[in-house]
């Protein structure tokens, strides 16, 4: 497991971006006669964080889900760079994104979707489990993970008795215990308040980028928009800007 | 600068707020009934599986009780014998089958939850939301009804060539128009009073949320309770034979089949927890952790799913070992000569009704559960868990009680009716094999239930926009 200091406050965002470790090129989706990706190419960093913004039906659930191997994008291509090697997510079958899902991507959604029988510590080890990960050591790493964002003593409370901001965090805490190399999070936010948003927003970025790893949130939270380093605003399945955070300066 | 456009007013009347409540016409919860009940692209399967449900239910419960009521054509004193033995079987089924049909209105009135609920936070008051529930639950109930007669009607050619007494039930087995719509009325009234149980939770709060605390957990006082009944049924019967008076046999054998089986009711949802828990805590892949966690979370509702089977079980291991026994002992004369054979076509009737009833009580509650939980289902395919493991974890959690309860309650009869059980094996093994093997062709058509509710699960993963 991947552990960081528990405490300190996100790190600003890196104005020189790390090598691309996932590529959109030419990507087109299409579903019925309704366009949701035209022509789209995006470079995503290693160890940034990228918001991606828009109206909605511009195509930022699509966009995510082709990059995550959710979907596969009717023409072009997903590159992944992994171990030194490139692979195109958009040609792989569907066992074989499920299984890189598993393994390199986490993702935390709008309602955690959590399981609600299991306990919090459970939802977080099958993750591990699944992987093929033995029970005890899955737990032993479970347990570390929901400590570490400040669910420690939680562990045996079932969904149903956290609150939206503790279950938010087990779904973080899910994403990441397998070593995740890009986190993909669908408005994560969304369901909670101002504060308690801030807070697992803090949580997230500091338990993704600012241990190394990648972070890919849709969002229509300005706020949200604003803790990223760069934003990308999508409108009729095209890119309309790209650019860092205002602190961080504008990119191309 | 262009002017605003300017906003639709209230129709007359109905602007002002009000502190004074108007009342609601009787007519419009019944066209909100309506307009909720019609199938619809998304809807459909909230209308369907009642539905089907319901035709189930329907049918299965037709030829049960019209089976029963042929036997009403024996008058001699064998054929009260054969009246007490066919009301025993029937009223193993009916019950159950009455709680599949609790099932379905249930199920009906929970996949309206967020309807209503949105109905009640614009301001519909209980009882317009209380009307509707129940209307509509009736509407689909008389659909599947419907449905279910004409299944009864094509089952009843197979129904007839059973033979009892040496030749097949034939005509005996059409009940009439009467009692037919007598049942049918039943199932819809059945289906009008569960979802009336069924509403108080939307009712009571607007938001109908649903929110699982912690998991509930059976006293152990149910096991010492019923160790105690079974030890005490077992000495009843051991000693049943010194009885000298036929009533006095019949009685104690009545009760200590009642009693067992009560015993089975009280101690089945403790058990199927306690195992479920050892399940959990020794689990070591995601399916077992799954399926075990999935019966904790309402140990009571496992039992409920395969109680019928429970009580087969039990039924068979006691009656077909007695006719089993019968017929060894050689041929008996004149009205009774058939006698062993029918008890044994009896309890291998019983039972495949019963599996049958388990099948699709398993199949529906588990298709309901696919698609009340899409969303869930939708975002463990993104995390990258494989469909067989979501599969497998559906299975078992059916599965487990099911075994745990065919070998419980069928142990639970070797060791009440020892004797009889024990003589059975030695002079009849054929017929106890029939019994047997019916019993794993029982589970068999379960698991074929179930495999039956995976293209629900491929759909919802294939069409994960209507989920998420």
């Amino acid at each position: 497991m991947t552990s960081f200091q528990h405490g300190t406050p996100p790190p600003a965002p890196s104005h020189v971006p790390g090598p691309a470790v996932l590529g959109a090129r030419g990507l087109t989706k299409s579903y019925d006669a309704t366009r949701a990706l035209t022509d789209l190419s995006l470079n995503v960093h290693a160890g940034e964080s990228v918001a991606v913004m828009g109206p909605s039906g511009g195509g930022k659930t699509t966009l995510l889900h082709c990059l995550a191997g959710i979907i596969t994008p009717d023409t072009g291509q997903v590159l992944l760079q992994l171990d030194g090697g490139t692979t195109d997510i958009a040609r792989l079958d569907d066992r074989e994104r499920s299984a890189l899902r598993r393994s390199t991507f986490g993702f935390v959604f709008q309602q955690g979707l959590l399981i609600p029988e299991l306990t919090a510590l459970e939802n977080v080890a099958v993750a591990l489990m699944l992987l093929g990960v033995d029970r005890s050591s899955a737990e032993h790493s479970a347990a570390q993970w929901l400590a570490a964002l400040g669910l420690a003593g939680m562990e045996d409370r079932r969904v149903g008795q956290l609150s939206g901001g503790q279950a938010q965090r087990v779904a973080i805490a899910r994403a990441q215990v397998s070593g995740a190399s890009v986190i993909f999070a669908d408005e994560p936010t969304g369901a909670l308040d101002s504060g308690t948003s801030a807070e697992v927003m803090d949580i997230l970025l500091r338990s993704t980028t600012g241990t190394g790893k990648t972070l890919v949130v849709v969002t229509h939270d300005d706020d949200v928009a604003r803790r990223c380093a760069r934003t990308v605003r999508l409108r009729d399945g095209r890119i309309v800007s790209d650019s860092l955070s205002p602190a961080a300066g504008a990119v191309a | 600068m262009s002017a605003a456009p300017a906003l639709p007013t209230s129709p007359p009347g109905r602007g002002t707020a009000s502190p004074r409540p108007h009342r609601i016409p009787v007519g419009v919860p019944l066209r909100l009934a309506w307009m909720l009940a019609r199938p619809s692209a998304t809807g459909l399967s909230a209308s369907a599986l009642p539905v089907t449900a319901f035709a189930l239910v329907t049918a299965l419960l037709l030829t049960v009780v019209a089976g029963g009521l042929s036997f009403f054509q024996w008058q001699d004193e064998t054929g009260q014998l054969y009246l007490a033995l066919a009301a025993i079987a029937t009223a193993l089924l009916v019950v159950p089958l009455l709680t599949l049909g609790g099932s379905a209105a249930r199920l009906s009135a929970r996949r309206r939850d967020e309807r209503l609920a949105t109905l009640r936070l614009l301001g519909a008051p209980a009882s317009t939301v209380a009307v509707m529930t129940v209307a509509e639950s009736m509407m689909l109930a008389a659909a599947g009804v419907l449905a279910g007669i004409i299944g009864h009607l094509l089952l009843l050619p197979l129904v007839q060539l059973i033979p009892f007494r040496g030749e097949p039930l034939g005509s005996a087995v059409w009940m009439g128009p009467g009692p037919l719509v007598l049942v049918a009325l039943g199932v819809v009234a059945l289906a009008a009073g569960s979802s009336v149980l069924g509403l108080r939770r939307i009712v009571i709060s607007p938001l109908g949320v649903r929110t699982r605390q912690q998991a509930p957990r059976l006293h152990w006082l149910r096991a010492v309770v019923a160790l105690g009944v079974i030890a005490l049924v077992a000495v009843v019967m051991g000693n049943v034979g010194g009885a000298q008076d036929f009533a006095t046999v019949v009685v104690v054998l009545g009760v200590g089949f009642g009693g067992a089986l009560g015993v089975l009711n009280l101690v089945g949802p403790w058990i199927i927890g306690v195992l479920a828990r050892r399940q959990v805590r020794s689990a070591r892949t995601p399916e077992r952790l799954l399926a075990g966690r999935q019966i904790l979370d309402s140990p009571k509702a496992a039992w409920r799913q395969v109680s019928g089977v429970a009580m087969t079980c039990f039924m068979a291991v006691f009656g077909g070992t007695g006719a089993a026994l019968m017929n060894s002992a050689g041929p008996l004369g004149g009205s009774e000569r058939y006698l062993g054979d029918d008890v044994r076509t009896g309890v291998l009737i019983t039972i495949v009704a019963s599996f049958l009833m388990v099948a699709c009580s398993a199949g529906i509650t588990q298709a309901s559960l696919l698609l009340d939980r899409r969303d869930l289902y939708v975002s463990l395919d993104r995390l990258g868990m494989p469909v067989e493991t979501m599969n497998a974890a559906r299975t078992r959690a059916v599965l487990f009680p099911l075994l745990v309860v065919s070998i419980g309650s069928a142990l639970t009869a070797v060791v009440v009716a020892l004797p009889l059980a024990g003589l059975a094996l030695i002079f009849a093994p054929l017929s106890v094999a029939v019994i047997i093997g019916c019993l794993a062709g029982g589970i068999g058509l379960v698991v074929v239930g179930l495999r039956a509710t995976r293209p629900v699960l491929t759909h919802i993963l294939r069409n994960p926009s209507a989920a998420l």
